[in-house]
């Protein structure tokens, strides 16, 4: 059988009953002819003989505009699809500078080291060409010690990531007092990563940055790039804090490209549950292989990637004895010999497909590949393009299939072709002034140079902040300035990416005298996984826990065999504290302010084991955690949902059931994760609230009142609040979208196919009711705008 | 509201904020945290509680010393003498003035301090707010010592509060710039980094931290690190200066000190801080002397450590002064020490056999396998001598399979590599028989059974 031709294959899909019933989309993305410029008459004659050698005869009219605002001193931030030369970007005014005033240095910030590594090397091939002497170093965890003063003094071009800018190079800025005074760039790729706790984090970063290079008398021009989301300028001047000039007009040829998104079929209609995506991902991955199209295949997890890898492998062991080497799976965690061996494999064609995770997705040169396939969704749309832009480059026809796999933002994405091939519904978000991550800030900023009266920093009011550390004895003020004086390094205090860095370790005491540490949970986690009594699954053995220290930070457990897992069982109350925003729609006010949040676990179901079944129950007494956060909520007066003609539950868990959905369309909306956001349902005294019982979902005191069932008065409302004490800034957007969050969420339960309630819906009927599906809709029906 | 109140309703902290609440349990629980993390390494809070009663003590009353002003400023500054006949340990502090700088030079293996004298140098030890280093680390005392005539003079510079620090640095940047190089311990690494990062905070020229430094860190670690459980200036100075301290301040409890002083302006806060820097500074000139007696004792007759004699030969050796290097292997050569014994022994032999004295080499090697039959060293050397030099194969061989053979316990790969040689040496030997045999009639090229 002779191969096919993507072309070929595509038009054998389009006819193939097997696939063509599962595409909710196929989209043909035109080519389009490139938009040139020439080069600016300022250009060093070298560099342009550099960059001509390899090709690069003229600019792209991007490339171009963002030479020009850069040249002027403007900030920029570029928004243009992969491989549309966005690196020149940076690179070519950077080398400018250092080549006109040698003693320029430049500041590169990635979100991984990998691409830190990746395009240190692109800008260290520039430089071999250029034939001059310009250093240029990546400066990491791993940077040996013996390299880093060097480094410090000679590195023109210093290539870090945003962790090590904030506890390694800023609290000693002194040994880098060349890099500072001369510090005309900082380039930040990737900025759309920065958002959320990441980018609030950055933020104060850049604030700090900010002072340490008013000490040196530098000032230096920011270059951005970002994938394409809903608010790159916005997000570009939020985490600058300063005006920033948007290029988005890609002046870079395209080659077309077809855009498939897949949705599995139904496999249980009464569960709603799909096929897995793995399953097409695996036969379309043969498929094209097989015809000699080379593919990369994405999946979303570690073992995925094994998964899939050993499936690809096993297909071409039975049918091409000879082409084993053909396949290759690719992630963190194999030895960069062998991912440097998969790369080059991948330029030369000798492997022609790889399984891999969002390794792959930025930067990393491996050549121009055909086709792409995303066996689940990556978690955003950005990332989802820049997936889909590993396969095609500049010329010839590629493919991008999206798989969608049962839960509600695969499911969404899928089914909502327009907003992924028209308008980015994600907004990238930060709230900078978040006190505790201010507080943070304030220290590690005090800590590099002392504080002067009547200095800003944040929107904040400094002195009060001062004042406040001053007192804890971590700051000391004396004529005007404020010293730090405590003995501790503040940036080792907190983690730039995790909300708490703080874990609880898992102790297997079976063995005694040979206790072993066999898990680590996140504090949060802790509480609803590793409490007393509860049965904790590593590698599917089952461990109980003998006793949760919190003190310690320690759970104790030892190996035992049974037939049940626990579930715990929270109560979350939330009490409104302050309105920040209020409107009225139709039936429902939406608001969205400061929230008082209490949760606490107040017992555990023992589950048996493949019958669901509910073998008991036990208590828990574990402290409450109480914090306050931004919230966004909306209220339906009872006197409304009276006229449904539905009993009290079943308002409950329709409400439910709307807020399971409403929770995954809003992490889609501020591109967070599901854990960053969390829901509930009460009314805004923060009295009631809703227990799920042992048989019924009811309305109640707090438990320790819990056979008080709620009366009348209560107006029910649901809560979408940002998981992080003090808020991090999704509240507001999500207030401003309260149309669209609805219409949303009645487009994405109206149009499931599963009979009542599923997970790619208004959630698992077991937790939901059976009632769940259809009272949500009849809610939407009431307060939303379909 | 209050930033304090906002913190605390964000992290949960009601107490009092909100009357109709009560207090439960948990409540705050991330206050907590945040409060136990701000505290972390702190200890501060402890150290200041027993001294909350005692009355106050000003700094004058508590360290003496003055108030000094200059162009930048005013800070305080305590000056103490110690005489000729003042003791510190084992030595007289008049002993420890004649500073060698050929000695000192070698030491720092920086040529540059080679024609300097006593009056030349500068001790320089700083007390901290913090060990983690950084930019906001504070050296609030700053020791300096150096000989006047016979006598040691301990200057201390102290800056009462962070606007002090600019006029410190001035005064301790003149006093440094009179004098040609710096000692220290442990400042190359430590107080140099963070003199110059306050030197640029405070936007002043840093004509220090770029001087000729002796830090006595390394060569403390090479001479006397043998017998040291560790190479800190305490430990040094107990085992080996005998200069035993009482009461003195423990190092990690000197920031909180410190920041007790700012807090409470009780000069009781930080007295042991001053007494624990002086003696260190005077430690560092103890150490000095000492040092430079282990290289200097080849022309002395003290009776002195022969493991520190073999160390100070080692030394000498790599900074290529050969001869000296020999006369304190010759020394070390007839220690009781066994190891001393056999090291110092082996370094003369190799010393020897660089220089192509064979014979003196081979009678070391001979005298080491004397003492121990399964000497591997001194048996390998011993056979290439014979075998390359001597051309012995026969002896050469026995002296291997005797080392084989001596029923000891050996590495297996010390015993493959012996066994390796021994067969070489065996073909050859054979070979060579075989030559000899031939050798009268080699013309008629017929070779051997």
């Amino acid at each position: 059988m002779a191969a096919l031709k993507l072309e070929e294959w595509l038009a054998r899909f389009a006819t193939d009953g097997r696939y063509r019933g599962n595409a909710t989309s196929v989209k043909l993305i035109p080519a389009q002819e490139g938009a040139f410029a020439p080069y600016p008459e300022w250009v060093h004659p070298d560099l342009r003989a550099v960059l001509q050698r390899r090709g690069i005869d003229k600019l792209y009219s991007h490339q171009a505009h963002a030479l020009e605002l850069v040249r002027q001193g403007r900030d920029v931030v570029i928004v243009t699809p992969t491989a549309s030369g966005k690196t020149l970007c940076y690179n070519l005014p950077v080398l400018q500078r250092i080549l006109e005033r040698p003693q320029t240095r430049a500041l590169y910030l990635f979100p991984t080291k990998a691409l830190a590594n990746d395009q240190m090397h692109e800008v260290h091939g520039l430089i071999a060409d250029l034939g001059c002497d310009i250093k240029t170093f990546t400066y990491d965890g791993d940077t040996p010690d013996d390299a880093r003063q060097a480094i410090r003094r000679q590195g023109h071009v210093v290539v870090t990531n945003p962790d090590m800018l904030h506890a390694g190079i800023l609290p000693h800025h002194t040994k880098w007092q060349k890099l500072f005074s001369n510090l005309a760039f900082v380039v930040v790729d990737e900025l759309h990563v920065y958002r959320g706790v990441f980018g609030s984090h950055l933020t104060n970063v850049f604030r700090r940055l900010g002072r340490i290079c008013r000490f040196y008398g530098s000032s230096p021009v920011f270059i951005c790039c970002s994938a394409t989301v809903a608010n790159p300028k916005e997000h570009a001047e939020n985490l600058l804090e300063r005006e920033v000039e948007l290029i988005d007009k890609s002046g870079a040829p395209r080659a077309s490209k077809t855009f498939i998104l897949y949705n599995p079929p139904v496999v249980n209609r009464e569960l709603g549950i799909r096929q897995s995506a793995l399953a097409p991902a695996r036969a379309m991955a043969t498929d094209l292989i097989e015809n000699r199209i080379q593919t990369i295949v994405f999946a979303t997890s570690r073992l995925n990637v094994e998964v899939l890898t050993k499936y690809l492998k096993d297909s071409f062991r039975e049918r091409v004895p000879k082409g084993l080497g053909m396949v290759a799976g690719y992630r963190g965690g194999y030895l960069p010999n062998l991912r440097r061996q998969i790369e080059q494999g991948l330029r030369e064609r000798s492997i022609l497909g790889v399984v891999s995770t969002n390794a792959l997705e930025l930067g990393i040169d491996i050549g121009e590949l055909e086709a792409c396939i995303m066996a689940g969704y990556p978690g955003s749309i950005a990332s989802t393009w820049q997936q889909a832009g590993r396969a095609g480059r500049r010329t010839g026809h590629s493919l991008a299939v999206l798989i969608a796999r049962s839960n509600p933002m695969d499911q969404f994405v899928v089914e909502h072709p327009d907003f992924f091939f028209t308008r980015s519904p994600e907004h990238c978000r930060v709230n900078p002034d978040n006190l505790l991550i201010l507080l943070h800030h304030v220290k590690s900023a005090a800590f590099e140079l002392p504080f002067e009266d009547g200095e800003r920093f944040g929107r904040e009011d400094l002195v009060e902040i001062l004042s406040y550390l001053e007192e804890k004895g971590v700051l000391h003020r004396v004529e005007g300035r404020w010293h730090w004086s405590a003995e501790s390094y503040p940036a080792d205090e907190v983690s730039l990416r995790t909300v708490n860095p703080e874990n609880v370790v898992v102790v297997d005491t079976t063995e005694t005298g040979n206790h072993r540490v066999i898990a680590e949970v996140d504090w949060d986690s802790a509480f609803t996984t590793v409490h007393d009594e509860a049965i904790y699954m590593v590698e599917s053995r089952q461990y109980h826990v003998d006793k949760l220290d919190l003190d310690r930070k320690k759970a104790y457990v030892h190996e035992v065999d049974v037939d049940y897992y626990t579930d715990a069982m929270t109560y979350t109350n939330v009490r409104v504290l302050d309105e920040f925003g209020t409107m009225t729609r139709e039936r429902v006010i939406v608001e969205h302010g400061e929230v008082q949040v209490v949760r606490k676990v107040v017992g555990y179901k023992k589950i048996k084991f493949y019958t669901g079944e509910n073998v008991g129950y036990g208590d828990v007494n574990l402290p409450q955690k109480e914090m306050h956060t931004t919230s966004y909520w909306f209220t339906i007066p009872w006197h409304h949902l009276d006229t449904l003609g539905l009993g009290r539950e079943e308002v409950i868990d329709g409400l439910a059931g709307l807020a399971y959905c409403l929770h995954h369309i809003a992490a889609m909306l501020v591109m967070a994760d599901i854990r960053d956001l969390d829901r509930c349902i009460g009314d805004k005294s923060g009295q009631w609230f809703v227990r799920y019982g042992d048989d019924l979902r009811r309305i109640t005191m707090a438990p320790e009142a819990s056979v008080k069932v709620m009366e009348n008065a209560f107006d029910p409302t649901v809560f979408i609040f940002d998981a992080y004490p003090g808020g991090i800034g999704f509240s507001e957007l999500l207030f401003s979208k309260h149309d669209l969050m609805l219409s949303s969420a009645a487009s994405l339960i109206g149009s499931c196919p599963c009979e009542h309630g599923c997970p790619m819906c208004v959630g698992p009927v077991l937790e939901v009711g059976p009632r769940a599906k259809d009272a949500s809709l009849m809610i939407l029906g009431l307060v939303g705008r379909p | 509201m209050s930033f304090r109140d906002r913190l605390e309703r964000i992290t949960g902290d009601t107490r009092g904020a909100r009357p109709d609440t009560e207090v439960r349990p948990g409540i705050g629980e991330l206050r907590k945290r945040i409060e136990e993390i701000m505290s972390r390494r702190g200890g501060a809070a402890h150290a200041q509680r027993p001294e909350v009663l005692r009355p106050r003590t000003t700094l004058e009353e508590a360290v003496g010393g003055e108030e000094v002003e200059n162009s930048q400023g005013r800070f305080f500054s305590v000056q103490s003498v110690f005489g000729p006949s003042a003791r510190h340990g084992h030595a007289l502090i008049g002993e420890l003035a004649e500073l060698d700088g050929e000695l000192a030079a070698l030491l720092a293996a920086e040529n540059s301090i080679c024609g300097c004298s006593s009056g030349d140098a500068l001790f320089i030890d700083t007390e901290t707010t913090g060990l983690a280093g950084g930019t906001g680390t504070f050296p609030f005392l700053v020791g300096l010592g150096w000989f006047e005539g016979g006598a040691f003079v301990v200057r201390q510079l102290f800056a009462r509060d962070f606007s002090e620090e600019r006029a410190m640095l001035v005064h301790l940047e003149e006093l440094a710039t009179s004098r040609r190089f710096l000692i220290s311990f442990n400042g190359k690494a430590f107080d140099m980094n963070l003199i110059g990062s306050r030197f640029i905070l405070n936007r002043l020229e840093d004509r220090v931290t770029c001087m000729p430094h002796l830090d006595l860190l390394f060569p403390s670690r090479r001479l006397l690190g043998h017998r040291l459980v560790d190479a800190r200036l305490a430990t040094i100075e107990r085992d080996v200066l005998g200069v035993r301290r009482t009461d003195d301040v423990p190092g990690n409890e000197i920031p909180s000190r410190y920041l007790a002083w700012l807090k409470r302006r009780d000069g009781a806060c930080v007295s042991d801080v001053f007494a624990h820097n002086r003696l260190d500074v005077v430690s560092m000139a103890s150490l000095l002397k000492h040092l430079s007696g282990l290289l200097a004792s080849a022309h002395t007759q003290l009776r002195l450590c022969e493991g520190d004699v073999l160390a100070a030969g080692r030394l000498l050796r790599d900074r290529g002064l050969t001869r000296e290097a020999m006369t304190l292997f010759t020394r070390a050569a007839d220690s009781a020490d066994r190891c001393v014994r056999r090291e110092a022994r082996v370094s003369l032999s190799l010393i020897h056999k660089r220089s192509g004295r064979w014979a003196e080499a081979a009678r070391i090697w001979e005298a080491l396998l004397d003492e121990d039959p399964l000497d591997v060293f001194a048996a390998c050397e011993l056979a290439k001598y014979l075998e390359h030099r001597v051309r012995d194969h026969r002896r050469a061989m026995g002296v291997i399979s005797r080392v084989i053979h001596a029923g000891g316990e050996m590495k297996p790969h010390v015993r493959r590599d012996l066994e390796h040689r021994l067969k070489r040496l065996q073909e050859k030997a054979h070979a060579a028989s075989q030559d000899d045999d031939r050798e009268p009639d080699m013309l008629q090229g017929h070779s051997g059974p």
